[in-house]
């Protein structure tokens, strides 16, 4: 299928860290790849220099303008590459040099000027009961503005905005700051492209030439072919998350989506062939591959327009072709399904899930319609959503999340096992529920766990409110916001309520939180086979000594995850619970604070800083993550975890809940095993599951891939919102994945 | 209420029967096949199984009352528990979302469930008034009035032919054939829907295939026929029950699988 691509795969593999030296995926951008031409520009040591004795000069200047001059800085002084063995550009600084110039230093005085919710955010964080941040991880451009415009057409629209407002005399200096910091970026980003394409035209190599053409046209406008749009794209993605700190969560409307224009004019003027386009896409994608992030690279595919019929074109068929003719595990894909795609689309998806592709989640576009209308989205708005992270949906050009709020539901339960203290900070986190030995019912204990679980999430939200207030002044959106017509109208910043800003809540481990709440009620309560202050003490030894409490606790019967019907309710009770806290508050930029069911890495984090748990779980493992079920807990196959989860209303959160299913290579091969899997994911959105992910896993492979890593260099594993080689998971986590593939045998 | 003894429960069954299905395998079996896949369904009484290397050393098992259940590490299984249709119904209506978008729904095996028509006609009865599509997986060697009792409520019958020559059956189940192959014409000819399912045990029916090919020729209703290639995973089983394990030691090669395969492709 590619001509050069096999052969030029190496070298992009080199682009952004050698393959030979050891590789940490949570270093975000840590490295360098192949060496750069050393007289095209500075090294890091000396852009840090510089940036680090202007950035003096520039205090008490406005954050947008000191940020933006920072910016130009390093784009005009960055080494570059046109490389002969690649179509996309290179870019020498991608370690996000401002950082600790701008965004590291405002943050610290941002949590300065609030000095009580920053002891309580210490402390919620040093007890392991919430996390969170002020986010400028989950940006999406308007691709429509930036495809069709380009960077000068983004700079030319903003600066007739100001001139207009000028003109009408309604500036104010805020404004007038924000539109300095945008011109000062943008000339920075059309002065890199001129450097590009002067060092391009020096090059002699054949690619050379057409990345000069296609940098011709990025300088004076729009995409005029589809290589032009993917190069957009790829340079907007770099200069946003590596100098710019907003990290970009979509590549395109749905790549298909923004590419299909070009390509079928491309195709049409005989520009392109196919081929030629499926090559440059791999050329593409290669780059997100290349740089292997942790959480990864998302991009979305298909989506159902709002007159019903679906989005899926010839290109969407093409870009799954390529990515499985590459073997990737990285960019990750998101599918939006709905009863309006082709089955024989998702069918192909599927086919490369069985055949150990986890990268792919199919998004449930008929429960992500509901959140987002729930949300103030008019139908139109919500069919045409956006993917801006792992599972989360916005309304597209028109919301923004500002801060990530991580809340553990199992921490409530310890809390209500030593009356609000917590063991593992020395900390009184909770709220007073009265001395476990008094509880009497099993209601009296849910009771109290509601309460802590309030109580945490408010002091969370509370303390977090504030910091929101000035979330702008820490890391002005100057490319992003540019991006948005709505923000260059007004001249306000998106994370200023230029667009909607919404907070995020996320709930993790709730899986884990309903399991131990049942095991309370099943071993204290309907069984008695111990009383509260016996597993009290079990828990404070971590179990020891009471191994035979543990393995009851272990086998109990109610565990969500089985399609058990009262832990099954519990998880909705409680979801509907915290819905209902957290629906009721505005933060502080006119937004509404929202509930997300999913965990990022939480259920490893939290769960390091969690004691021992009624259900089983000793001090440090890890929690549920997702709407998932503890790892190993469930026993009852994948249409019994489907049935749990989708016992729980997605509509209660902002964008529905995601679902880790694991199914064993016997049960889906074959004709029967396709028309099965496409049948669970049928009958999962049917019922109002959101988003699901599929691992094909067999416990024994697993169990030899972590003694023999060699043997499995591209086993790949589908772990939370993103997708991972099993050999950069470290052991704890892999044996996660073997306990729970042991149930499906 | 009649009551029937089962060995297991096992949903997302996806290859007994079309779409997802929950599969009830009843306990007891008049076949003692040599390959036999599930031997906890043989005995029509429970049988305790151990598997040792789930032992975690707990020692409930040696206190008064001990059953199963307790048994911590999971080590000690109950095979065989007591059960009514009113029970059963619904544990195998749970899935029905899933049997609706797949086409699949309740198959009935074993052991031989026809050796407790009763119970399988009660049960299939109420499955059919649920729309819940049903299939009987049944080696056949069962009275004709057993298989009057479900015929009106089965949709298709999975129906395991093993051997057409009757000294090669007897040799590896015990049993003549002629029976079995007397009631696979009569449902036939009473136009019960069939899926012929051959157990393909290299070294015991190569000799066979053709000939059984021979017989399908002849029927009207057969819809698929299958070859189940055999396999040697329950061997654990037969130690944990204390059996003597009977499982052939040959297993069939891909290539051997493809060509008996290939006897049936285009029998119609």
């Amino acid at each position: 299928m590619f001509k050069t691509l096999y052969h030029d795969r190496d070298t992009i593999e080199r682009k952004y860290h050698i393959p030979e030296e050891e590789f940490d995926s949570f270093k975000r951008m840590a490295y360098h790849g192949y060496a750069y031409d050393e007289s095209t520009g500075l090294d890091d040591k000396e852009i840090d220099a510089k940036l680090s004795s202007l950035s003096k000069t520039l205090e008490g200047e406005p954050h947008p303008i000191h940020k933006a001059k920072l910016f130009e800085l390093v784009l005009d002084n960055t080494r570059i590459d046109v490389n002969e063995s690649d179509y996309f550009v290179g870019l020498y600084t991608w370690n996000r040099p401002l950082s600790k110039y701008t965004w590291f230093k405002w943050l610290h005085d941002v949590h300065s000027a609030f000095p009580e919710a920053e002891r309580t955010v210490i402390d919620l964080y040093d007890s392991g009961a919430t996390q969170g941040w002020l986010d400028f991880d989950h940006t999406v451009p308007d691709w429509d503005s930036l495809l069709e415009l380009g960077f000068s057409g983004i700079l030319k629209r903003a600066t007739d905005s100001y001139n207009e407002l000028k003109k009408k005399g309604a500036l104010t200096q805020k404004q007038e700051d924000f539109y300095r910091g945008i011109e000062i970026e943008y000339n920075a980003i059309l002065r890199f492209i001129d450097r590009l394409h002067a060092f391009a035209l020096k090059q002699t190599h054949e690619k050379a030439e057409k990345v000069a053409k296609c940098l011709e046209h990025l300088r004076c406008g729009g995409a005029q072919d589809t290589y032009d749009a993917l190069q957009i794209i790829y340079l907007y993605f770099m200069l946003s998350e590596s100098i710019d700190n907003y990290q970009v969560r979509s590549l395109g409307y749905g790549l298909d989506g923004s590419l299909y224009p070009y390509f079928k004019k491309d195709i049409e003027s005989g520009a392109y062939t196919k081929e030629d386009i499926a090559e440059l896409i791999g050329y593409f994608l290669m780059q997100w591959s290349a740089i292997g992030n942790y959480w990864g690279q998302p991009f979305y595919l298909a989506g159902t327009n709002a007159d019903g019929t679906t989005k899926v074109n010839e290109l969407s068929y093409l870009i799954l072709e390529v990515y499985d003719k590459l073997g990737l595990y990285n960019p990750k894909i998101q599918i939006k399904v709905s009863r309006a795609t082709p089955r024989d689309f998702i069918c192909r998806a599927l086919e490369m899930i069985r055949h150990g592709v986890s990268s792919i989640v199919f998004c449930n576009e008929d429960v992500i319609t509901k959140c987002l209308m729930a949300n103030g989205a008019t139908y139109e708005e919500a069919c045409d959503s956006v993917i801006s992270g792992c599972y989360e949906y916005k309304i597209k050009a028109k919301s923004v999340g500002i801060s990530s709020l991580y809340i553990n539901a199992l921490k409530p339960v310890s809390l209500v096992f030593e009356n609000g203290f917590d063991s593992f900070s020395g900390k009184q986190i909770g709220v007073k529920t009265g001395k476990i030995e008094d509880f009497k019912t099993f209601e009296e204990f849910y009771d109290a766990y509601i309460q802590q679980l309030e109580h945490i999430i408010l002091a969370h939200i509370g303390a977090h409110y504030d910091f929101e207030t000035l979330v702008q002044e820490i890391n002005p959106s100057l490319m992003f916001s540019a991006t948005l017509p709505l923000c260059v109208n007004s001249l306000t910043d998106a994370l200023d309520g230029g667009i909607k800003n919404n907070s995020s809540t996320l709930l993790c481990g709730l899986g884990t939180a309903v399991d131990a709440i049942m095991a309370v009620y099943e071993l204290v309560f309907e069984k008695k086979v111990t009383t509260l202050s016996e597993l009290k003490k079990a828990l404070e030894n971590n179990w020891e000594g009471y191994e035979k409490l543990r393995y009851m606790a272990l086998n109990a019967s109610h565990k969500y995850g089985n399609g058990d019907k009262l832990s099954d309710s519990y998880a909705c009770a409680i979801t509907r619970q915290v819905a209902d806290l957290v629906h009721g508050r505005r933060n502080s930029h006119g937004g509404r604070y929202q509930l997300e069911l999913h965990s990022a890495r939480m259920f490893i984090l939290h769960g390091e800083r969690t004691l021992a748990t009624p259900d089983g779980r000793r001090a440090g493992e890890e929690m549920s993550k997702n709407a998932s079920p503890t790892p190993g807990a469930d026993r009852h196959g994948i249409t019994a975890l489907i049935n749990s989860a989708t016992s729980i209303d997605a509509t209660l959160t902002d964008v529905g809940f995601c679902l880790d299913a694991m199914l064993h290579p016997s049960a889906v091969q074959g004709e029967d095993g396709m028309e099965a899997l496409y049948a669970v994911l049928q009958t999962y959105m049917n019922k109002g599951g959101a988003s699901i992910h599929f691992n094909i896993f067999n416990a024994d492979l697993l169990q030899d891939a972590q003694n023999n890593p060699d043997k499995y260099k591209n086993l790949q594993v589908r772990v939370c919102g993103w997708n991972a080689l099993w050999n950069n998971l470290d052991k704890k986590e892999q044996d996660a994945y073997i306990l729970r593939a042991k149930n499906i045998q | 209420m009649t009551k029937a003894i089962i060995s297991d429960i096992k949903r997302f069954a996806v290859h007994d029967g079309d779409g997802i299905r929950t599969t009830v395998f009843f306990k007891g079996c008049p076949l003692k096949c040599l390959w036999c896949h599930n031997p906890e369904s043989i005995s029509f009484k429970p049988q305790t199984a151990f598997y040792q290397n789930k032992c975690i050393g707990c020692g409930e098992c040696k206190k008064e009352g001990f059953t199963p259940k307790d048994c911590l590490g999971g080590a000690r299984v109950l095979y065989g528990r007591e059960i009514s249709v009113d029970e059963l119904l619904p544990i195998l209506l749970e899935d029905k979302d899933f049997y609706e978008t797949s086409g699949g729904g309740v198959t009935l095996s074993g052991g031989e469930c026809l050796c407790q028509a009763e119970f399988c006609a009660e049960l299939l009865k109420e499955l059919k008034l649920e729309k819940v599509n049903t299939a009987v997986d049944t080696c056949g060697f069962v009275p004709r009035a057993y298989i009057d009792k479900v015929l009106p409520y089965t949709d298709t019958f999975l129906y395991d032919v093993k051997s057409f020559d009757e000294d090669v059956h007897i040799k590896c189940t015990g049993a003549s054939n002629k029976v079995i192959l007397e009631n696979l014409k009569y449902i036939d000819s009473c136009d019960g829907a069939i899926e012929i399912r051959i157990p393909y045990v290299p070294g015991f029916n190569d000799s066979q295939l053709e000939k059984i090919a021979d017989l399908i020729k002849e029927l009207k209703n057969v819809k698929a026929v299958k070859i189940l290639p055999y396999h040697n995973f329950a061997g654990s089983k037969y130690s944990a029950l204390g059996m003597k394990n009977t499982l052939p030691e040959e297993l069939p090669t891909e290539e051997k699988i493809r060509k008996a395969e290939s006897v049936f492709r285009n029998i119609d």
